[in-house]
């Protein structure tokens, strides 16, 4: 590789091909070792182009990167250079009359909240990462999180994206088109910017916590709370999952309401039950169940996967309100092949919000796999960006 | 609250750790996040890369396990195999030739420089 080419582009601070950086930047949080042969930290979107054109010269590939919270292997490089996007953290001006505001691809989610704040917006997709996922990430997988069952998932708050594909062209993409971006997990291109949808901030949030004795029960409550326009969010916890946080051992439901719809109000209380829940995958992978799933299935197939799994004695939880479940197992588990056939034959999606990286290349139908392959042959013909993901 | 621990259980490489490190904020580097550095201590790489952490434990805090950094142990150990930085080589040596990290001071004067790791 030709490093004082990649130098003159982004300044020779800012490229790294030393031990440290090579270990630390092979793999994500979903702990797929790849190999990285560098890492550049572009600190401009206009420098991004320019690292495409050079990666075409030096015939290798890039790998885009963002907070490296992704489960899928997303961001894990074979072979790969890694652009490391954390750099690009500028946020626009707040419109606030028309509720959007313009920002960086680095910009991390905590960080975009706390500025719109003052505003009285927010970005609502809080994904179980939120405290460091990066907006970029976030749109790169069309993030969903704890609130998708009131406000759906990133592709329902982006306005534009701003994409530099494999060729080094620029998109600015709206309308159907963001579908080329959003969800795809950076094999069309890195996206470097975005125009995002803000909603308002609720004055008020109420829970409700409640623990059953059957399925049957927690299922019919939880289409009793979907009818309720007042709910935000909806968490499911199997007996297992209730256990590992010292919560009674029996299936839980978790209702989060924006004005008086739950029974618990005071907010110490709230903020400790929201702590509990965002701790539950740290405390399992702690227990020795570190693979964390995420298929999505509505249905009569949810309730029989859910009945498969606590009968099976699989620690699961998740965002039951969307059909979006996280089993977690061992690392050696064989019982994730079988999880995935039940979801296949069920008419359910390997994916609900974690994408699918690396990790669940194998679990893709061929419908899927064609629409990536035409998506690649349009933006990155040449295999430059995010190579071998998705398919 | 930091609790003693009884054990310290391993970084899981979740990352939320990262926006609370006053370092990594400056730098958005991974290799001095408390994850990269994690990683790399697992590895058991002998890097001046150690001496970047400023031990303050802001990731002790936030991490989801309780993962404790332990920054004083991974130095100790990167000093046993030679790896030291120049600053912490001249701290170390003020320290004791003179029992001040800033050298030889005249009596009531004023250090103009703190010369620490």
């Amino acid at each position: 590789m030709n490093l004082a080419s990649l130098s003159a582009l982004v300044g020779e601070a800012n490229i790294s091909t030393t031990v440290e950086d090579r270990i630390v930047y092979s793999r994500d949080a979903s702990r797929l070792e790849g190999e990285c042969l560098a890492v550049v930290w572009p600190s401009h979107p206009e420098q991004v182009a320019g690292l495409v054109a050079w990666a075409e010269a030096e015939d290798v590939d890039l790998v885009p990167r963002g907070a490296g919270t992704g489960l899928c292997g997303g961001a894990t490089p074979q072979r790969s250079v890694v652009v490391d996007l954390s750099r690009l953290t500028r946020i626009g001006p707040v419109d606030a009359e028309q509720r959007r505001v313009q920002v960086e691809a680095g910009v991390v989610l905590g960080s975009l909240n706390r500025r719109l704040a003052p505003h009285g917006l927010f970005l609502p997709v809080i994904p179980g990462s939120h405290r460091a996922s990066s907006v970029g990430g976030m749109i790169a997988t069309d993030a969903a999180g704890l609130r998708a069952v009131r406000y759906g998932t990133m592709a329902d708050w982006v306005e534009e994206v701003t994409l530099v594909d494999g060729l080094g062209r620029w998109h600015h993409l709206t309308g159907e088109a963001l579908r080329d971006a959003v969800g795809r997990e950076g094999v069309t291109g890195f996206v470097v910017e975005a125009v995002l949808r803000l909603a308002p901030r609720p004055a008020q949030r109420t829970l409700s916590l409640v623990a059953f004795d059957d399925l049957a029960a927690l299922l019919a409550q939880r289409d009793r709370w979907l009818a309720d326009p007042r709910l935000t969010a909806l968490e499911y916890l199997n007996r297992h999952a209730a256990e590992a946080i010292g919560w009674e051992a029996r299936p839980h439901l978790l209702a989060e309401f924006d004005s008086d719809g739950g029974e618990i109000g005071d907010p110490d209380r709230i903020a400790a039950l929201w702590q509990a829940r965002d701790g539950l995958y740290p405390v399992l992978a702690r227990r020795g169940y570190p693979v964390i799933e995420d298929p999505q299935i509505e249905g009569e197939g949810m309730a029989a996967l859910l009945a498969w799994l606590e009968a099976e004695g699989i620690p699961t939880f998740g965002h039951l309100g969307v059909g979006i479940v996280h089993p977690c197992f061992s690392a050696d588990d064989e019982r994730v092949a079988a999880l995935y056939e039940r979801v296949a034959a069920e008419g359910g999606r390997v994916s609900g919000e974690h994408g699918i990286g690396l990790k669940k290349k194998a679990w893709t139908d061929a419908a899927f796999r064609a629409e990536v392959q035409r998506l690649k042959a349009q933006y990155d013909p040449h295999h430059r960006i995010n190579r071998g993901k998705l398919c | 609250m930091l609790r003693e621990l009884a054990e310290n259980p391993p970084c899981i490489e979740c990352g939320l750790c990262r926006e609370v490190c006053p370092v990594f904020t400056i730098l958005r580097q991974e290799r001095i996040s408390p994850r990269g550095l994690a990683i790399l201590a697992d590895r058991g790489i002998a890097s001046v890369v150690f001496y970047q952490c400023t031990l303050c434990r802001a990731c002790r805090v936030v991490c989801p396990v309780g993962h404790d950094p332990a920054g004083e142990q991974v130095r100790a150990q990167v000093v046993a195999q030679g790896v030291e930085t120049e600053a912490n080589r001249t701290m170390i040596e003020n320290i004791r030739k003179y029992g001040n990290p800033f050298g030889p001071l005249e009596e009531g004067e004023i250090p103009k420089t703190l010369t620490c790791c």
